[in-house]
C-alpha cells in the first residue's frame, strides 16, 4: 500500500491509462507547463508530450466539441474543464451533442469522452468559482456523472470513466486534492454505479457526496457520542445511481440524511430523497433531512460563505432531528 | 382430517398468551415444527410451531390474548371444510369481547380518508373514526401498524410535532390490542393517558403482589471493593471479548457463598423447602417491556468469564425480547443491580418462590476507618432481603458476610 | 471566383447531374409528403443547394467523415447513404438510416462518414475539429468536414472551431452554405460583412470562394482545399455562393421574401438547369435521367411506408453504450 493524495490519484489514474493506450490524451486550459489550475497534471507533458497533453484556448465549448469528435472517432479523450463553473460554456455540447450523438444515430456511435471537472467552496474563490453543478448532469439521459470523495475512489472511479463508452461528466472537489490515504499499489478500477458504505450504524443513514462525506463522517463520530448510530453511504456514482445500496441502508436505519454542498434547492439530495421515499416508504421512521448550501450564490467574505455551505455540525443537526432530538 | 391448532402451555403457571401476529397466512401449507405464529407469553415472545402437516385452512385468532387450550387456527387438507369451532374471546381482562378487526386501513378509502387534512371546522367524526383527523405517524410506524393490526389512533407519539414513530408502535405491541386499545384510544393530550398493561407488567404484578404476603426481612452490609475493582481489571485484561463486570465477580461470590450457606440457596414451596444443590443465579433486567429475570445456572461451576458471556448473552436476548421459557425457569436466588442508575441501596422484593434477593447499589468512594485513619474507599453496599419461612436473621448475616469478605478478599474464595 | 469548365469527364459530370437530379426529386418528394400529413416532425429541403452537396461529397474519399446540419438530405445521399434509408428514416422506421431515432435533422451514417446532421446551428463544428484532431493523432489521411451555413458563423462553436483548428492545423475542411437567410432573417440583419472568408481569415485560415451553384467548380474547389488538409497544412475555409430556392422549411410562406426574387432566383440560379447548359445535354437524355431519379424518390417512399414501426418501448435503447 502506497499513501496517495487525492491529486496524486486523480493523475496516476489519467497517467496510467495514458501510458498503457495511445488513444487517451488529455485536453484543457493551462495543463501543461504549468501543470493544470489545481496541479492535478503536473509533471504529465514531461511524461507524455505536448500532443497527449494538449493546452488548449480558453474555449469550453470547442475544447468539449473537441473531445466528443475525437470519442467518436474511438478515442477516449480526458477534456479538463478548469472549474466547474465553467461547464456552462460547454453546456449545448455536453448536452446536445455529448449526450446525444449515440442516441439519434440509432445507436450507431459512442462518445467515451471523459469531462473532469472540480469545485467547490470553502477557500473563497467567489460566486463564480465555488458552486457545486453536478446535479444539472444527472437530468440528462446519456452522460454519466462521477463525483468521488477519497483517493482511492477517484483513482479507481476515474480509470472505469476513461474507459466507459459514454461520456462522464466527473467532478472533483478542491479541497480534497490534499486528502491522503493509502491506497493499492496497482489501480484498482471501481465499476460506475456502485456505492460506498463508509461506515456502518443503525440509526440513520447518511447519503453524502463530496465533501460532505467526510463532514458525515465528523457528525458520525459525534452522534455517536449521543448515542446515535450513524451509517454513511457515498453513492459516487451519481448516474447511473446504485439505488439498491441506498435503499437497503435505510430500510435498515428507517433514518435517512441527504448531504451535499450543492443548493439544496434542486440538488442531487431531492433526487436521492425521492428514491428514498418511494422504494423505502413503509420503512422510514422520520422525514427525509436534507443538507445542502442556503439559497444563494456562493459568496466571498468568508464569514458569508462559512454561513451559506454547509458543515459537518448541519449533518448532525440533521441526523438528531431524525431521531427526533432536533 | 384436520386438526385444530390450541394454545399450548409453554410454562409453569401459563394460563394465556397473546398471539402477537402469524407467521402463515391462511392457504399456506404449513410442516409439523414450523414456527406457526408468534405468542407473547407472560415473560418471553416466542414463535410456536405447527404441531401438524397441512394447510394452514382457517385462522381463528389473528392476534389477541387467548386461554391456554383454546382452539387459534385449523390445519388441515386443502380444500377441506373447516369445521366450527367455538372460539372464545381472551381469557383475563378483557371486559368486551374482540370485535371483528375494523381494517386498520381500508382497501377501497372512504370519503373521510380523502378529506385535505387543512379543511375547516371539521364535522363531528362518525362514531368509529378516530379522533376524525389524520392521525400522524412515520411510514414505518404506520407499517408495523398495518402488519400487527393496531389502530394508531389509540397511541400518543413521542416524535417530533406528536408524530407516532416505529417505537411507539413496538411498544403498543406487547399490549392486548383493538378492543382494548379502543377503549383507551380518545385520551387527548394533557389528559390521564391510560396504558394497559403489557403481559409482562401483568406477571411482575401478580408475582410482586404473591411476594408482598411472603414475611420478609433486610439486612445491609457494605464491601470495600477495592480487591474486586483490581480483579475485575485483570480479568478484563486477560479476557477482553467478555469483558467481565463487578457483577459477574459478584455472581461468582454469590454462588460461592450459597454453596457454603445452603439455606439461602433455596425455595418456599408451600409444605417445605427445597434446598438446591446449584447456585442457578437470576439476573434482573430491564426491558422496554418491563422486568425478566433471566436464570445463569450453576453458577458456582463457571469461570467469572463464562459467568459474563452468559450474562451478556441472556441480557441481551431479554432486551431483544428473544428469551425462551428455558431461560427464565430454575432460578434459586436473584441478584438485582441498580447501581449503573447511581442508586446506594435498595431494598428489593422477593422473587418467590426463591427464599432471598439481593439488592446492590453503586460502588462509591466513601470515607471509612482504617486502622485509626480516615482514609477513602470503594465501597458497595448490598441489602438481602429474605424469605423469614425459610431463612432466620443469623442465617442470613452469616450468608452476606461472607459475601463480602470474598468481594474484599477474593482469594478466601479459594 | 471559380467557375469555368474544368477538366471533368463527361462521364463524371452525368455521375453529378444524377446526384443532384435524385437529390431533387427526393426533395420535392419530401415536400409532397409531408403537405399530405405523412411525415411527423418538420423538415427543411435544400433545393437550389445541390451543387454544394454534390461538388463536395464527390470530391471526399471513402474514409473522409462529414457533420452536416439541419438540412441534411442533400449530403446524406450525396455521400452515398440510400434514399430508402434516408426516407425511412424521415418515416420513423427502424430501416432508417438513424433507426427512427433522429429523424430529419438528425441523420447519421456512420459507415459512410456521416457523423450526423445537427439541429443546432454551429453544433457540429467542435466535434469535427476533434475527428480531425483524432486523424491528426494517429496519422491517418483522413480530412472532416463541417457543413454550416452563413448563419452559423455568428454562433460562438463557429469561432471557437476555427480557432482551435488553426491553432492546431487539423485536417479539416469548413464548408459555408452561403445561402443568404438565416432562417427567415436576411444577410443584412444579421452579418455586419458582406464577405464571410474574412472570419476565416482572421483566424488565418486558409481560405477559398466559390460559385455553389457551379457543380463543378464546387467540386475541384473542395478537392483542393481537401488535398490541402490531407497534406497535414491545416484546416480550409470554403465559402460556397449558394440559394434556397425554397422556405426555411417545409411550408414557409417566405412572407420575408422579397416579391418576385424567388422566380427570378429559380430562373437564374438552378444548379441544375446550370450544368444541364453546361453539358449541353439533349432534352431526351435528360429527360431519361430526371425520370430515373424521380422513379428512385417514389420507390424510397414505397420502402419506408413498407417499413417497421419501432416499438414504444425500443425508446429505451441506446441511451447507454
Amino acid at each position: 500500500m502506497a499513501e496517495m493524495s487525492y491529486r496524486e490519484a486523480v493523475r496516476d489514474a489519467m497517467s496510467e491509462a495514458m501510458r498503457r493506450d495511445d488513444d487517451v490524451f488529455i485536453m484543457g486550459e493551462d495543463i501543461a507547463e504549468m501543470g493544470g489550475s489545481m496541479g492535478v497534471t503536473q509533471g504529465m507533458l514531461a511524461e507524455f508530450g505536448p500532443e497527449r497533453v494538449r493546452n488548449t484556448p480558453i474555449s469550453e465549448m470547442a475544447l468539449v466539441g473537441a473531445g466528443i469528435g475525437a470519442a467518436m472517432q474511438g478515442m477516449r479523450p480526458i477534456v479538463e474543464i478548469m472549474y466547474e463553473d465553467f461547464t456552462t460554456l460547454a453546456m449545448e455540447q455536453i448536452v446536445n451533442q455529448a449526450a446525444k450523438h449515440r442516441y439519434m444515430s440509432g445507436g450507431q456511435v459512442t462518445v467515451p469522452l471523459t469531462v473532469r471537472t472540480q469545485g467547490g467552496a470553502g477557500w473563497s474563490p467567489g460566486a463564480q468559482h465555488a458552486q457545486q453543478v453536478e446535479a444539472w448532469f444527472v437530468h440528462v439521459p446519456g452522460l454519466k456523472v462521477v463525483f468521488p470523495s477519497t483517493p482511492t475512489d477517484v483513482r479507481g472511479l476515474l480509470w472505469s470513466s476513461i474507459y466507459d463508452d459514454n461520456t462522464v461528466l466527473f467532478f472533483e472537489h478542491r479541497t480534497l486534492y490534499a486528502l491522503k490515504e493509502e491506497v493499492p499499489d496497482q489501480l484498482e478500477p471501481i465499476p460506475l454505479g456502485q456505492a460506498r458504505v463508509h461506515r456502518e450504524g443503525e440509526d440513520v443513514t447518511v447519503i453524502a457526496t463530496g465533501r460532505l462525506v467526510h463532514e458525515a463522517l465528523g457528525a458520525a463520530l459525534e452522534a455517536e457520542k449521543e448515542g446515535v448510530s450513524v451509517e454513511v453511504v457515498d453513492p459516487r456514482t451519481l448516474q447511473p445511481l446504485d439505488e439498491q445500496a441506498l435503499v437497503d441502508s435505510v430500510k435498515k436505519t428507517n433514518r435517512c440524511v441527504v448531504a451535499h454542498e450543492a443548493v439544496v434547492r434542486g440538488g442531487f439530495g431531492a433526487e436521492v430523497a425521492a428514491v428514498i421515499q418511494h422504494q423505502a416508504f413503509d420503512w422510514l421512521d422520520a422525514p427525509i433531512e436534507r443538507v445542502g448550501a442556503k439559497f444563494a450564490p456562493v459568496p466571498f467574505a468568508p464569514v458569508m460563505e462559512n454561513y451559506v455551505i454547509p458543515h459537518g455540525s448541519d449533518v448532525l443537526d440533521a441526523i438528531r432531528r431524525t431521531v427526533g432530538r432536533g | 382430517m384436520a386438526s385444530q391448532v390450541t394454545l399450548p402451555r409453554l410454562g409453569q403457571g401459563m394460563e394465556s398468551g397473546t398471539i402477537l401476529r402469524w407467521l402463515k397466512s391462511e392457504g399456506d401449507p404449513v410442516e409439523k415444527g414450523e414456527p406457526l405464529y408468534e405468542l407473547d407469553t407472560e415473560k418471553v415472545t416466542q414463535e410456536v410451531e405447527a404441531e401438524a402437516s397441512g394447510t394452514l385452512l382457517k385462522i381463528l385468532v389473528p392476534e389477541g390474548e387467548v386461554a391456554v387450550g383454546k382452539t387459534v387456527a385449523i390445519i388441515g387438507e386443502q380444500g377441506e371444510d373447516v369445521p366450527e369451532v367455538d372460539v372464545e374471546g381472551p381469557a383475563a381482562p378483557a371486559a368486551e369481547a374482540p370485535e371483528p378487526e375494523p381494517e386498520p386501513e381500508p382497501k377501497e378509502p372512504q370519503p373521510q380518508d380523502e378529506a385535505p387534512p387543512a379543511q375547516a371546522p371539521e364535522p363531528a367524526p362518525p362514531a368509529a373514526a378516530t379522533n376524525g383527523g389524520r392521525v400522524k405517524a412515520s411510514p414505518l410506524a404506520r407499517r408495523i401498524a398495518r402488519e400487527r393490526g393496531i389502530d394508531l389512533a389509540a397511541l400518543s407519539g413521542t416524535g417530533p410535532e406528536g408524530r407516532i414513530v416505529a417505537e411507539d408502535v413496538e411498544r403498543a405491541a406487547v399490549s392486548p390490542p383493538k378492543a382494548a386499545a379502543a377503549a383507551a384510544a380518545p385520551a387527548p393530550s394533557g389528559e390521564v393517558e391510560r396504558v394497559e398493561l403489557t403481559s409482562i407488567r401483568r406477571t411482575v404484578a401478580r408475582r410482586m403482589t404473591e411476594a408482598w404476603a411472603a414475611p420478609a426481612f433486610q439486612i445491609t452490609m457494605s464491601a470495600e471493593m477495592t480487591r474486586a475493582q483490581e480483579l475485575r481489571a485483570r480479568l478484563v485484561e486477560r479476557h477482553p471479548d467478555e469483558r467481565p463486570t463487578v457483577t459477574d465477580i459478584l455472581t461468582k461470590v454469590c454462588a460461592l457463598a450459597l454453596m457454603r450457606h445452603r439455606e439461602v440457596n433455596a425455595l418456599f414451596v408451600g409444605d417445605a423447602v427445597e434446598l438446591y444443590p446449584s447456585a442457578n443465579i437470576g439476573i434482573a433486567v430491564a426491558t422496554e417491556r418491563g422486568l425478566v429475570v433471566p436464570v445463569i445456572p450453576g453458577c458456582e461451576a463457571r469461570t467469572v468469564a463464562e459467568i459474563a458471556a452468559a450474562r451478556a448473552d441472556v441480557v441481551t436476548r431479554a432486551r431483544e425480547g428473544k428469551l425462551q421459557a428455558a431461560d427464565l425457569a430454575g432460578g434459586t436466588f436473584t441478584i438485582s443491580n441498580l447501581g449503573m442508575y447511581g442508586v446506594e441501596q435498595f431494598i428489593a422484593v422477593l422473587n418467590p418462590p426463591q427464599a432471598a434477593i439481593l439488592a446492590v447499589g453503586a460502588i462509591e468512594d466513601r470515607v471509612v476507618a482504617r486502622d485509626g485513619e480516615v482514609v477513602v474507599r470503594p465501597m458497595l453496599t448490598m441489602t438481602l432481603t429474605c424469605d423469614h419461612r425459610t431463612i432466620d436473621g443469623a442465617k442470613a448475616a452469616e450468608f452476606l458476610r461472607t459475601v463480602k469478605e470474598f468481594l474484599e478478599e477474593p482469594g478466601l474464595t479459594l | 471566383m471559380e467557375g469555368k469548365r474544368g477538366s471533368l469527364s463527361q462521364e463524371r459530370l452525368l455521375v453529378f447531374m444524377r446526384e443532384m437530379l435524385l437529390i431533387r426529386h427526393f426533395e420535392e418528394k419530401v415536400e409532397e409528403r409531408f403537405r399530405a400529413g405523412e411525415l411527423p416532425g418538420f423538415l427543411h429541403v435544400a433545393i437550389g443547394q445541390e451543387g454544394v452537396a454534390v461538388g463536395v461529397c464527390q470530391a471526399m474519399e471513402d474514409s473522409d467523415v462529414f457533420a452536416s446540419t439541419h438540412r441534411a438530405h442533400g449530403h446524406t445521399l450525396a455521400r452515398g447513404t440510400h434514399p430508402n434509408e434516408v426516407m425511412a428514416e424521415l418515416y420513423g422506421k427502424l430501416e432508417g438510416c438513424s433507426h427512427g431515432y433522429g429523424g430529419s435533422m438528425h441523420l447519421y451514417d456512420i459507415e459512410r462518414g456521416n457523423l450526423g446532421a445537427n439541429a443546432v446551428v454551429g453544433g457540429g463544428l467542435p466535434g469535427i475539429v476533434g475527428a480531425a484532431l483524432s486523424f491528426k493523432l494517429r496519422h491517418e489521411p483522413r480530412v472532416a468536414v463541417a457543413f454550416f451555413g452563413d448563419g452559423a458563423t455568428n454562433i460562438g462553436t463557429f469561432h471557437e472551431a476555427l480557432n482551435l483548428a488553426q491553432l492546431w492545423k487539423v485536417p479539416a475542411v469548413f464548408v459555408l452554405e452561403n445561402n443568404h437567410w438565416a432562417e427567415s432573417t436576411p444577410a443584412s440583419q444579421q452579418l455586419p460583412i458582406d464577405d464571410l472568408e474574412k472570419r476565416a481569415v482572421a483566424y488565418g485560415m486558409h481560405s477559398a470562394k466559390v460559385d455553389g451553384q457551379d457543380v463543378e467548380a464546387v467540386h475541384r474547389a473542395a478537392r483542393r482545399a481537401l488535398e490541402y488538409a490531407r497534406s497535414g497544412k491545416g484546416p480550409v475555409f470554403l465559402d460556397c455562393e449558394t440559394y434556397r430556392l425554397v422556405g426555411h422549411f417545409v411550408g414557409d410562406a417566405q412572407v420575408y421574401r422579397p416579391k418576385g426574387e424567388l422566380k427570378e432566383l429559380r430562373e437564374t440560379q438552378d444548379p441544375i438547369v446550370k450544368l444541364r447548359e453546361k453539358l449541353e445535354l439533349p432534352d431526351e437524355e435528360f429527360e431519361a435521367l430526371d425520370q430515373e431519379a424521380r422513379e428512385i424518390a417514389e420507390a424510397s417512399v414505397e420502402f419506408a411506408k413498407a417499413g417497421t414501426d419501432p416499438k414504444p418501448e425500443d425508446a429505451l435503447k441506446n441511451v447507454y453504450a
